[in-house]
This record gives structure tokens, C-alpha cells and sequence, in this order.
């Protein structure tokens, strides 16, 4: 039993009944929670415009021992990223980090590291001129924090530093393959080498200058299918919001 | 024992109406079933003609018996200001305020990332034609003030913007009779923002 108080970032609200709503929010401390806000959906609720999916607020929360669902007793907002729903393309974008987030996350298990990269990503986000190449670094970086960095710099099958020219990659074995092993272990996709430097610079750049990462032309196609493979084969399933990213920053 | 089928049967259905779970269909089949026979059967006929007399209006896809709907056909109404709303109930709370002049449009939903819901499954398309076909002079955009109502204003906002036509959004800030004390900051700021001149 006890009152817990800690930061967290709006990842989904539904309603769970005419007056209260069930949020589930990524905090820093004790990884993903869900609690129910009583009255939220009323006009003069004290949670006013907090419960809204992005939002970082400090929470204050009260739970029983062995029960999963909490109850929220406060909600003060740090940061709205309000601005992020003004824009299409950022809101889009916005969408799926939190739904890729919610989908790839257990409750209940601290994850200071994911909280970390999500707020970052949003506050990325909101500082610059919309970039796809932040899509990619999420993926990547997502994939990197909860373990599954990807082999880059030697076969998964050999051990050994692949020649130069193209090497294979496996999506669910998350590493690329030499030439005379994809003979041996069917390969996700081949790709020039090139693409490995840039996947690397990747799983290291500070998020705040992922616009300063210039791809040549024609390697971002093949990266966006590289990362979101990546996390297609840990999730399962593609995430609904996916589809929109493209189709709106086309249209608008 | 076990219930006659003809109860289990209107337990079952009743079960799946929103917000109803065993305990109260228990209770409405009951209290349906030991009641007069003419409110049974006027219920029954209620659910009937629900289904079998209400359309969608072909033009601002509000829910109607008669296509165009009375609002769309009426002469008195301001074709030439729609106000857009997220869902066909949503018309009814504008119209019992008595206040509104214009006609309306339903957007069957609101854009919706997280659950799959896009621009395209909206009525989005159909707005656009009849602010090019009926000479609209203003929208105002009435979805909700949260984040996909919000994201769904935006869109459309941009997407009308090649069209000689006013856009305005309702004002969102402090719910009337709340105090600024306990506002939230979002809450706050779009109050500023909205101000308007006394
Ligand atoms: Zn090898
Ligand atoms: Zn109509």
C-alpha cells in the first residue's frame, strides 16, 4: 500500500465510464503504470488538460500491494508539447513513438532508460523543422535501450569482419551476415556496407543533432526499411499510427 | 435450473449495448418481461424503426428520417456557415442551445492515429465539395479541444486553406463557473490566446 509520486509521459487515456478515464503513462521511476483518474472527463476536472496523450506531468498516485491498476490523486503538467498538435507531420510521428512505446513496454518494470529516449525524442521533435530521420534514430535507439542493439561490425554466423562490398542482414537474429555465410543463413536483406556507417553514427548520435545526420540520397529508403524491420520482429505486428507518418508528410 | 431460451436470448443481446453487463440485462429482461404487453411491443417497434427509418443525410451525414435532413433543408439556415462536428450526437448539443443559425457537417469520427484512423476515413473529402459547391463563406471547426479533435482541426484547417473560405475554431480555455487557480497551464494559455475585446 502506498502513495507513489514520480514524472510520467501520457502514452494512451480511454473512458472508462461517463465521469472516469484509464491513463496509462511511462514515469521515470517505476516504468509503465495505469491508473484511473476519477471525474476526468467532466468540463471542471482538476486534471484539466494533463490526461492528454504527451503530456510530462507529475503524478501522484496511490496503490495497493499486488494490484495493477492505481488511482491517480494529482496530475500537475511540466510539459504539454502542445505544440506537437499543431503540426501533422509532428503529431503523426508523436503518435507512433508513444504507441511503439506502449506496445513494447510490460507494466510494472522500471525503464529509466525508454522514459529517457521518449522525452528527448518528443522534445526533439518540438525544437526542429520535422525530420524523418528522427523515426529512425527512435526505432534504432528503442530497439538499443531495451537490448537489442544489432550486430554491425562482425557476422552473427563467423564472428568474423565481413569483406568489403555488400553483406546480408538478419532481421530476427539482429545482425548482418558475410558474404559466404548468407549461403549458409538465409538473410533478411543485402545491403552495401555503406549503410553500416551510417546505422552506427545512428546508435550514437546525440538525439538534439539528428538533424545535422545527412543521408545520401536513395539510403534513406533502405534505412527506414532496416529500423522499422528491426522493430517489426520484436513486436509482432505493424502499429496502427505507422501508415499515417508517410501518407501525411506527402499530402500536407 | 436453466432460463427458457427466448430469456437468454434477450439477456444475451441486451448484454451487448454499451455499458450494460449481466447484472442489469438480468434486470431489464425481467422487468420487459413482466410488464404490459403493449410496452414490450412498443419498445420493439422503437428498435425497429430506429434501424429501418434512419439514414445518414446525404449532405452533412447528420442522422435524419428524411434525406436532405430538416437542418440541411431548411431555407431559414445559413448554408453559407457550417459548423463541423466530430460525431451526428454532437449536432443535437449545438441545436439544443437554440443560439446557432448555420447548418452543420459530420466528420463520422475524429483523426485518430492510435487507433488507425486517418483523414480518409473521415467525410474530410465530402466538406471540401460542398464549401467549393455551396459558396461557404465560414467553417468553424467544433471536434473536441483534445488531442485528435485538436490534430483533426489542424488538418482540416490546412486542407481547406487553397479555398477562399474563413476558418475559425471554437475558443478553448477556462470552463465557465472554474477557478484560474487551478487551472492547468494548456488550459490557461489557450484562454489567453482566445481572449476576446470588451
Ligand atoms: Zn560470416
Ligand atoms: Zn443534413
Amino acid at each position: 500500500m502506498g502513495l507513489h509520486s514520480a514524472q510520467g509521459i501520457v502514452l494512451r487515456r480511454f473512458n472508462l465510464s461517463e465521469k472516469d478515464k484509464l491513463v496509462t503513462f511511462l514515469t521515470d521511476r517505476y516504468g509503465k503504470i495505469k491508473a484511473v483518474a476519477k471525474s476526468a472527463r467532466m468540463a471542471k476536472s482538476r486534471f484539466g488538460a494533463a490526461l492528454e496523450p504527451l503530456s510530462v506531468v507529475q503524478l501522484i498516485y496511490f496503490g495497493r500491494e499486488n494490484q495493477t491498476l492505481y488511482r491517480l490523486n494529482q496530475a500537475e503538467i511540466d510539459h504539454s508539447f502542445q505544440s506537437l498538435r499543431e503540426d501533422p507531420c509532428k503529431i503523426y510521428s508523436a503518435a507512433y513513438f508513444i504507441e511503439l512505446t506502449d506496445s513494447l513496454i510490460p507494466e510494472g518494470h522500471p525503464e529509466p532508460q525508454v522514459f529517457r529516449l521518449l522525452k528527448e525524442t518528443l522534445e526533439t521533435l518540438q525544437n526542429n523543422k520535422f525530420n524523418a530521420i528522427l523515426v529512425r534514430l527512435f526505432e534504432l535507439r528503442l530497439m538499443a535501450v531495451l537490448g537489442y542493439t544489432p550486430q554491425l561490425t562482425h557476422c552473427l554466423a563467423c564472428k568474423k569482419e565481413p569483406e568489403p562490398g555488400w553483406v546480408g542482414f538478419s532481421y530476427n537474429r539482429r545482425g548482418i551476415l558475410c558474404q559466404p555465410c548468407t549461403s549458409k543463413l538465409q538473410p533478411g536483406t543485402r545491403f552495401q556496407q555503406g549503410i553500416l556507417i551510417y546505422l552506427k553514427k545512428m546508435l550514437t548520435l546525440d538525439l538534439k543533432n539528428s538533424n545535422r545526420l545527412k543521408l545520401p540520397k536513395g539510403m534513406e529508403d533502405e534505412i527506414e526499411t532496416v529500423t522499422h524491420r528491426l522493430i517489426l520482429s520484436h513486436s509482432g505486428r505493424e502499429l496502427k499510427s505507422y501508415p499515417f507518418i508517410k501518407a501525411l508528410s506527402g499530402n500536407l | 435450473m436453466k432460463r427458457p431460451v427466448p430469456v437468454t436470448d434477450l439477456i444475451e443481446e441486451l448484454k451487448r449495448l454499451p455499458g450494460i453487463g449481466q447484472k442489469t440485462a438480468e434486470r431489464l429482461s425481467f422487468f420487459i418481461m413482466r410488464g404490459p404487453a403493449e410496452r414490450a411491443k412498443k419498445l420493439a417497434q422503437a428498435i425497429r424503426d430506429v434501424q429501418e427509418k434512419i439514414v445518414l443525410c446525404s449532405s452533412c451525414h447528420g442522422i435524419t428520417d428524411e434525406n436532405p435532413c430538416l437542418i440541411c433543408k431548411n431555407p431559414e439556415r445559413d448554408s453559407t456557415q457550417i459548423c463541423v462536428v466530430e460525431e451526428p450526437h454532437d449536432v443535437y448539443v449545438m441545436e439544443n442551445l437554440g443560439e446557432y443559425r448555420g447548418v452543420y457537417h459530420v466528420l463520422m469520427g475524429v483523426i485518430s492515429p492510435l487507433d488507425g484512423i486517418g483523414p480518409a476515413d473521415l467525410t474530410i473529402e465530402a466538406l471540401k465539395e460542398r464549401v467549393q459547391q455551396d459558396k461557404v463563406k465560414e467553417v468553424i471547426l467544433a471536434t473536441n479541444p483534445d488531442m485528435e479533435g485538436e490534430s483533426t482541426a489542424v488538418y482540416i484547417s490546412k486542407f481547406l486553406k487553397s479555398l477562399n473560405v474563413k476558418v475559425t475554431r471554437i475558443a478553448r480555455g477556462l470552463p465557465v463557473g472554474a477557478e484560474i487557480e487551478y487551472a492547468d497551464s494548456v488550459t490557461l494559455i489557450k484562454s489567453l490566446e482566445g481572449r476576446t475585446e470588451m
